[in-house]
């Protein structure tokens, strides 16, 4: 009998293992097929998740059901909060992995699961039909047969690898590029761009003097980004059975990160090198990243700055690398070496690997609908840093949205598609499709407009509606989330109604520095969860009013659905530039429509009575 | 029915007409509004039957504004089928302009070009064929409109608005990058002084929206109002300017019962002449009002005639208006001189005065030369290009300001909790700036944070 896939993800990154997981635990029989079976699940660069507006995007996928914030979590050996004081929206989570746990964790996660299948093989074509999917080819001549297919491939399409002067073809470090599928997407008509990144050498932690540095402890109790650690954490005292699944109890045993930072010698090493250096030798023709920036940008771009920061990160809990983070850089092995020994505590370091950039193909992501099925090829999905983003939240979050798309779509439903409005994941998707990108593409809370009240501490709260729709989240959660919405909205009426001194304990709560703790009339025994959205509510509430006022605003703009039977040509008045954005992005409302670049308001406007038009016909 | 939340307002009779000026406000708060600014015999407006006019005053506090008939329609009877008022005022632009900048204080927002009809296509009330007319308009409108606008950036004012969107940008994109960034990643010293840049940047602001002032003389001409008893020739003066026949002009004294205005170039400089009614006191109803908003219009105005026959002797009603004239803004001219002349220019007090005779078109060139000193001097003109903003750009910075505002009240709490929402506010008034430039605050905020501090691993 010939095995039909309903799903194929091809990549087993951050996107591949996302999408795999949501698609096989949405009860569609899956195939996850990858280069190497044991690199499933790694991680490119630093093994570190979170940070400031990545730690939104990780705690609304463990709100959505999907894996990483639970990954990081059990295998977290520093966790951190970053951003305390700078109010609620803007706190994030940041957590040092181990690495080697991490991809081991992952894939146990996924043997675990029914319905998915992992083939080992290397993806040379999308393989189309009379205009439809049939499912992939592999560079051995094989073909595995899908209705959908997921492609996550990350940097490895036409991945090439610069160390100083040399360049080589490679996906990442020692592992094979993909050649062929770039081809695959030329002929089917895609465009695609070129992207350039890089990640610093490795050192060997003995060769150290960690005396040398700033000592950055973990925190206690360790700030989780999912539901499921927080639960284990209370039952911290309970013996906890250790499997692959949680190889200690999570938050255990915390490992520091040091502090380093370069000097005056670093710099002149550095200047003196610059021609022998990939990227300033012009070698490498993809752009990098700004908010990245590799330790040459720094020293070029930014001369009067003496001392850059460097963060010395184990990658492990026993392993012996150590990431020097905020030195990655294209020089040449010897350069490398004498830059790093400039360095206080890293004067002996021994190298364990050297740092290297990496150019790649990724597509045009405008190319795409939010929900990461492709304009041009009904049931291509793209996910992850093909699409011209950087980071393995991003990664993640996007690999959710198609994995759950995949499944819908053969069910026959409307896309899941989360708007700008209600979350990060919202954001991205819509930033990418609707402005595209020629950089890699980052999060930062300032993207979001209405980050007052996307925060990481509602982030359940805000989307149960949809988790509920994909139903991978257990019931039991779905309704823990339920109960407490109510009791959330039960205190802040009961603080209201208590009055003490001639005051009620609401506006006693308001006070800065009051805090639910010293309320004289606090419920007793109440969950910390709620606690924390009650006194959230409460402080901001003027500015959380005026924040949902903004939402229903734009809200409005984002109901009127423009009809995909649009014909921008017939439309009288459109500007040209504008009429050709339009036609290229297809945007699914006027809010869309409004952010494309080139598309003014008077040309919105005409568009709006056009579909009225349309409409009342 | 299609729902637009929010009420628009503006002028929708042609610029420069003289009779009457409508303006119009549309949508829900369309009664709000004009209970508030609209003052008659009760009941007031929102509380009268659809398609009913009343007579009344618009006000502002204890000041009135003009005089004016308002119409009362609504929803869905109206040609936008929301509740629409209407107001008619006297003619020319500057009472409806003053009318207007009060509706739009008190709620409306200025409607787009052709967003009355926009509105009116939309609920429906014209139909399909004639909206390939209305996309027309709007296009046209819009391109006239923005074609202008451009005109208007160039130079000096666009330079400005550049400075103040940089200024604030620089705030925001420091206090933003604390936000997504480790502070361990920035200068030290970043939070510092914010207030005091920002409440720098408010005076900024502050200057620029003043230049509405000054701007709407060189859009809409420097207002010379031109104010004499009866019959001194007043109605002469504007005629001959003029080059034809405008105002009535009569041996009867009060012919002249409503204020007239005129476009015209004096070396380049585009002035509104008010012909008005003349000064004195009447006992007749209308006559009375004529005189009234005469008296309201020299305070508005920019310069002020007094005209004088020099046939007649300088009395006790003439000598007190003399005494009230402010020497900066006011120029006395003695018409008549080809009569015999009774005047004492003793009484003139040394004021600047010159002597002409309409009728034998003597003295006309200089005062042409005086009207303009006048107005260089009085600050009106000054010599620099000069910076002219539209109603809407005021609007956007008024916008603009009250969020700035409101981000400096908050910092001045000194709650670093409340970062986020500071940064938020900012964030408000920099897209309203962005709004006039055309620039899009995401990409200029991290491309600031990126060339300036040195973040990232
Ligand atoms: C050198 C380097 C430095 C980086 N530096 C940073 C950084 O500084 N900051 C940051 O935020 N992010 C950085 N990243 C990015 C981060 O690692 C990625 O954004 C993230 O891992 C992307 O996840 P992904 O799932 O899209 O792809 P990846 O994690 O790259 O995974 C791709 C997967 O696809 C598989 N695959 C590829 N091609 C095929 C094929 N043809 N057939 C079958 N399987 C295939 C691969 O085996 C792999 O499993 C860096 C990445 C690299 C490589
Ligand atoms: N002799 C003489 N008559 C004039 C002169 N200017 C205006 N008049 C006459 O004065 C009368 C009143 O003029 P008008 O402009 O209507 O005065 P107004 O009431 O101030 O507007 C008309 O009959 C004019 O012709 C002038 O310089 N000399
Ligand atoms: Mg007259």
């Amino acid at each position: 009998m010939i095995n039909i896939y309903d799903v194929i993800v091809v990549g087993a990154g951050h996107a591949g293992y996302e999408a795999s997981l949501a698609a096989s635990r949405m009860g569609a029989k899956t195939a996850l097929v990858t280069i190497e079976r044991d690199a499933i699940g790694r991680m490119s660069c630093n093994p570190s998740i979170g940070g400031m507006a990545k730690s939104h995007i990780v705690c609304e996928l463990d709100a959505l059901g999907g894996e990483i914030a639970r990954n990081t979590d059990y295998t977290g050996i520093q966790f951190r909060t970053l951003n305390t004081k700078k109010g609620p929206a803007v706190q994030a989570h940041r957590a040092q992995c181990d690495k080697s746990f991490f991809l081991e964790r992952i894939q146990a996660v996924i043997a675990c699961v029914e319905n998915l299948d992992i083939i080992e093989a290397l993806v040379s074509e999308i393989w189309i039909k009379n205009g439809t999917i049939r499912g992939v080819k592999t560079e051995d001549g094989e073909e595995i047969l899908g209705k959908t297919l997921v492609i996550a491939t990350g940097t490895f399409l036409r991945g090439l690898i610069h160390i100083g002067e040399k360049s080589f073809s490679g996906g990442r470090v020692d592992e094979k590029a993909a050649k062929k599928l770039s081809h695959s997407f030329l002929n089917l008509g895609f465009n695609l761009g070129r992207l350039k990144t890089g990640t610093p050498p490795r050192l060997h932690r003995d060769s150290i003097d960690f005396d040398r540095m700033v000592d950055q402890p973990g925190l206690n109790p360790p700030p989780f980004f999912s539901r499921s650690a927080k639960k284990d954490w209370e039952m911290f005292h309970v013996e906890q059975k250790l499997t692959p699944l949680k190889p200690w109890p999570p938050g255990s045993n915390q490992i520091s990160c040091y502090l380093t930072h370069t000097t005056e010698k670093t710099h002149e090493i550095i200047e003196k090198n610059l021609k022998k250096s990939a990227m300033y030798a012009g070698k490498i023709e993809g752009i990098g990243v700004r908010y990245c920036p590799s330790i040459e940008d720094k020293i070029v771009k930014f001369r009067d700055k003496e001392t850059h920061h460097v963060f010395v990160e184990p990658e492990g809990r026993d392993l012996v690398e150590i990431y020097p983070n905020g030195t990655s850089n294209s020089l040449p092995k010897d350069v490398q070496h004498e830059m790093i020994h400039s360095i206080p505590g890293l004067e002996h370091a021994e190298f364990l690997k050297p740092g290297y950039a990496i150019e790649y193909d990724y597509v045009d992501p405008t190319q795409l609908h939010h929900s990461l099925e492709t304009k041009k090829i009904e049931n291509l999905f793209l996910a992850g840093q093909i699409n011209g983003t950087t980071g393995y939240e991003e990664a993640a979050g996007q690999g959710f949205v198609a994995g759950v798309n995949a499944v819908l779509k053969l069910r026959g439903e409307d896309p899941f598609s989360l708007n700008r409005t209600e979350s990060y994941i919202g954001v991205l998707l819509d930033d990418l499709v609707t402005k595209g990108t020629d950089e890699p593409y980052r999060m930062f809370t300032s993207r979001a407009e209405h980050r007052l009240i996307l925060r990481q501490d509602n982030a359940r709260f805000r989307l149960v509606d949809y988790a509920k729709r994909i139903g991978i989240i257990k019931r039991e959660e779905i309704n823990d989330v339920e109960n407490k919405i109510i009791q959330i909205s039960e205190e802040v009426n009961r603080l209201k109604s208590i009055f003490c001194d001639g005051i009620s304990e609401e506006k006693r709560l308001r006070r800065p520095g009051t805090f639910y703790k010293n309320l004289l009339n606090k419920k007793e025994g109440l969950n910390s969860e709620v606690i924390t959205q009650v006194e959230i509510n409460i402080k901001y509430q003027g500015y959380i009013d005026r924040e949902r006022k903004n939402i229903i605003k734009a809200q409005k703009i984002e109901g009127q659905h423009i009809p995909n039977s649009i014909n921008y040509d017939e439309i009288k008045g459109l500007r040209f530039e504008a009429r050709e954005k339009l036609k290229k992005i297809c945007p699914d409302n006027l809010g869309q429509a409004s952010r494309i670049s080139g598309v003014n308001p008077v040309d919105v406007s005409i568009l709006s009575v056009w579909i009225k038009r349309i409409d009342s016909k | 029915m299609y729902k637009q939340d929010d009420t628009i307002a503006a002028i929708v009779t042609a610029s420069g007409e003289a009779g009457v000026s409508i303006v119009r406000i549309s949508g829900p708060q369309a009664f709000f509004i004009a209970d508030t600014v609209f003052k008659c015999k009760p009941p007031c407006p929102s509380k009268r039957p659809a398609h009913t006019f009343v007579y009344g005053h618009v006000m502002n506090d204890d000041q009135v504004i003009d005089e004016a008939i308002l119409l009362v329609m609504k929803s869905p009877q109206s040609f936008t089928k929301e509740d629409v008022v209407e107001i008619q005022c006297h003619g020319g632009n500057m009472c409806a302009k003053l009318i207007l900048r009060y509706i739009l204080e008190s709620g409306a927002r200025l409607a787009e070009p052709g967003e009355f009809t926009k509105r009116a296509f939309l609920n429906g009330r014209i139909d399909l064929l004639q909206a390939e007319a209305v996309l027309d308009i709007i296009h046209a409108k819009s391109e006239r409109a923005s074609a202008a606008a451009l005109e208007q950036l160039e130079g000096n004012l666009s330079a400005e608005f550049d400075i103040l969107y940089e200024d604030l940008l620089r705030v925001s994109a420091d206090i933003e990058a604390t936000l997504d960034f480790t502070e361990q990643d920035l200068p030290k010293g970043i939070m510092k002084n914010l207030n005091k840049r920002l409440l720098s940047i408010r005076e900024n602001l502050d200057q620029l929206i003043s230049t509405w002032e000054e701007g709407h003389l060189l859009r809409d001409g420097a207002i010379i109002v031109i104010s004499g008893k009866p019959n001194v020739g007043k109605s002469t003066l504007l005629n001959t300017l003029l080059g034809r026949q405008r105002a009535i002009v009569s041996s009867m004294p009060g012919t002249t019962r409503d204020t007239i205005e005129e476009n015209l170039v004096i070396g380049g400089i585009p002035l509104r002449l008010v012909d008005t009614a003349g000064l004195r006191d009447s006992s007749c109803e209308i006559e009375k009002e004529g005189i009234d908003r005469t008296r309201a219009y020299i305070q508005k105005a920019d310069m002020h005639i007094y005209m004088i026959d020099a046939s007649k002797p300088i009395d006790h009603e003439i000598e007190t208006h003399l005494k009230k004239m402010e020497n900066e803004e006011s120029l006395i001219v003695i018409n008549k001189t080809d009569l015999c002349n009774k005047l004492d220019t003793n009484k003139l007090d040394n004021k600047l005065s010159i002597q002409m005779s309409l009728k034998k078109c003597q003295g006309l060139d200089e005062l042409r030369s005086c009207i303009l000193e006048r107005l260089r001097k009085g600050g009106t003109l000054s010599s620099r290009p000069h910076a002219v903003i539209s109603e809407r750009h005021r609007n956007l910075l008024m916008e603009s300001k009250k969020e700035l505002d409101e981000a400096i009240n908050m910092m001045n709490k000194d709650q670093e909790d409340l970062t986020a929402f500071v940064s938020s506010r900012l964030r408000s008034s920099i897209e309203n700036i962005g709004l006039v430039t055309g620039k899009e605050y995401e990409d200029e905020l991290l491309e600031n944070i990126f060339s300036r501090f040195c973040i990232g691993k």
